[in-house]
């Protein structure tokens, strides 16, 4: 784990996908679900994951 | 403008990052060339995303959303006339030199090429710019959160200051540059949406253009006349000024960014890094000029039934500044507006740090080491910067407070770099293309194209700006003057070094191998992939560059 911490790519992936799911919590409390806001914490997590995991 | 709870979760979850960058770089350093220059250790896509980020403070991203509000789809020029060219120039004929001699900065390559005196002249001059430009945006950091979200400037100057302090001190220029590319994706992902709702909400790119002026939505139709574009400039001036001069100048001199290249790899990344960063650069308008355009087009009486409007000053005219804030505010819910207030902080932040790591390579290698304590460990010397850091961070927020306090001090501070700026290119293309180019030449050059720069700006007006000598000439916009003034200056500097290399003794070849274009073996890149030569890849992109002018001429 220490390792992949060292890595660039992952902790940008990191940092995205906790956005990511900080967006869709609070589309959730909020119950507003408008399209903007579920698309791009769509988005954010897709990039997240992808960075996270290219190694 | 009011954020909820999801907004903060994401703004220090935003800081736990950066620290926690800073910590994990920690570890890696060992010694002075690990914490003031990464050892020439960073990959190729870290270095060019950090060379484009380097650039991608929040005066650049505020300020060009604000330009395209103003001057419409010419702001491009700052991209595709003002950087690409400059960028793949430096790659392809002046990295070999920077990454060539091992120098450690752009004024240590001054003292290999030309004297003692030429570097110091450069070393002062940018320490002195960049620690006050940290300052400068720090300054903008707290009073953009004052107007629009209303916090105390005082926190807010000495939260932002203490994190970049705590991941600078911690990491050093490894720290700041991993932070940077964050910044990068976050600037980039983070007003994504915010032009895709926008151009949506106001009908597509076609009705944009349909509802502002012709010359607002072309990039060089009516740049013939300087009366008919709204930034009241020729394209000859243009093309020289920005063009040539200014952007040369920044891109291919401006240690700042320059330090991106050099802490590559090796020789073929370092030519690649500003190449291959021109690709995002050569796109950034989608994301800084397009949602400019897009709000001044919001406020035509046709689309004004969408309830947007840029705020508006006390004297009636419009704040252009606030142009992104506001569409932040306007358009984005909550969680998003924490992203979007959160990209607006990293630029500022990310500015900060980057000037502040320039700042303590510059002052340890090229004042302390070169003129006051010269023989030292390297424990000395790493000891001795990380003291810098903090003495840096210091004195930005010394000048945060006094640009509170003296309104003009921004406007001085950004006129006196003008000037030391404008002249900086024509000493490294004569030095680094005519052999004969001496020590002396550089250094009258830089000092008769310093004071050139000043005595045009005080010999024409423009705007109610300079002419504080005599206001001899007028000049209808302030951006027009910066551009002659900077012409000017490098004219002066170019001239100058000539004559007086001409009257002095140059230094023999021997001691400019590696310096000079003439007595340098050209790097040979038969190995790598086609797409990969540094010659193919710069070919590609300029004809990309001239694509892009010629759909929006």
């Amino acid at each position: 784990m220490y390792n992949k911490l060292n890595n660039l790519a992952f902790v940008i992936g990191a940092f995205f996908t906790v956005v990511s799911l900080i967006l869709i919590a609070n589309i959730f409390l909020e119950g507003k679900y408008d399209g903007l806001s579920i698309y791009s914490a769509s988005a954010f997590l897709i990039f997240g994951m992808v960075m996270m995991l290219r190694n | 403008m009011n954020l909820q709870a999801a907004d903060y979760l994401i703004i220090i979850v935003y800081f736990l990052f950066v620290i926690g960058v800073g910590f994990l770089i920690k570890k890696k350093i060992k010694s002075s060339n690990d914490f003031l220059s990464s050892n020439r250790s960073i990959p190729l896509w870290i270095t060019s995303l950090a060379f484009i980020s380097a650039n991608l403070g929040a005066q650049e991203v505020i300020g060009m959303v604000a330009s395209g509000a103003k001057y419409g789809i010419m702001t491009v020029h700052f991209y595709w006339v003002g950087a690409i060219f400059a960028m793949v120039f430096l790659g392809v004929f002046m990295m070999p030199f920077y990454y060539g001699s091992k120098a450690r900065s752009v004024p240590e390559y001054l003292s290999l090429r030309f004297d003692e005196k030429t570097r110091g002249l450069n070393a002062i001059s940018f320490a002195v710019m960049t620690v006050f430009s940290s300052g400068i945006s720090l300054y903008a950091l707290a009073k953009m959160l004052e107007i629009i979200l209303h916090w105390d400037f005082d926190v807010s100057i000495w939260i932002a200051a203490g994190i970049v302090m705590i991941y600078t001190f911690l990491g050093g220029l490894t720290s700041a540059v991993y932070n940077e590319v964050l910044q990068f994706f976050l600037i980039v992902l983070g007003l994504s949406p915010l032009v895709v709702v926008a151009l949506h909400d106001a009908g597509g790119w076609e009705n944009v253009k349909a509802q502002l002026p012709a010359n607002m939505t072309h990039a060089w139709q009516y740049m013939g006349d300087a009366d008919t574009n709204p930034m009241g400039l020729h394209f000859m001036s243009l093309i020289f000024g920005l063009g040539f001069v200014m952007s040369f100048g920044y891109w291919c001199t401006d240690f700042l960014v320059v330090q991106r290249a050099m802490i590559a790899r090796n020789m073929g990344d370092a030519q690649r890094t500003p190449i291959i960063a021109a690709i995002p650069k050569m796109l950034m308008p989608l994301i800084v000029v397009l949602p400019g355009v897009i709000a001044i087009a919001l406020m035509q009486p046709a689309l004004q039934s969408k309830g947007y409007s840029i705020p508006i000053e006390r004297d009636g005219q419009i704040n252009y500044t606030m142009t992104l804030p506001s569409l932040i505010a306007h358009y984005y819910p909550s969680g998003l507006l924490g992203v979007g207030i959160t990209a607006l902080m990293a630029s500022f932040m990310s500015g900060m740090a980057g000037n502040v790591t320039a700042f303590n390579a510059v002052f340890t290698y090229d004042i302390y080491q070169a003129y006051f304590v010269k023989k030292k460990s390297d424990r000395h010397y790493l000891v001795f910067g990380k003291f810098v850091t903090i003495a840096g961070i210091l004195i930005s927020i010394i000048t945060a407070y006094i640009a509170k306090g003296f309104n003009n001090i921004n406007d001085f501070l950004q006129l006196v770099f003008g000037f030391v700026n404008g002249p900086l290119f024509a000493t490294f293309l004569l030095g680094m293309f005519w052999k004969r180019t001496t020590g002396h030449g550089a250094f009258w050059g830089l000092v008769c194209g310093t004071m050139a720069a000043a005595a045009t700006h005080g010999l024409t007006i423009a705007e109610g700006k300079g002419g504080w000598i005599a206001p001899l000439f007028e000049i209808k916009s302030g951006m027009g003057q910066a551009f002659i003034v900077a012409a000017v200056s490098w004219v002066v500097n170019f001239f100058t070094t000539i004559f007086v290399s001409l009257a002095t003794k140059p230094k023999p070849d021997e001691q400019l191998r590696g310096l000079v274009y003439s007595l340098t073996e050209k790097p040979k890149y038969t190995s790598d992939k086609w797409y990969m030569r540094i010659v193919p890849l710069a070919v590609i992109l300029l004809t990309i560059t001239i694509i892009l002018n010629l759909i929006f001429f």
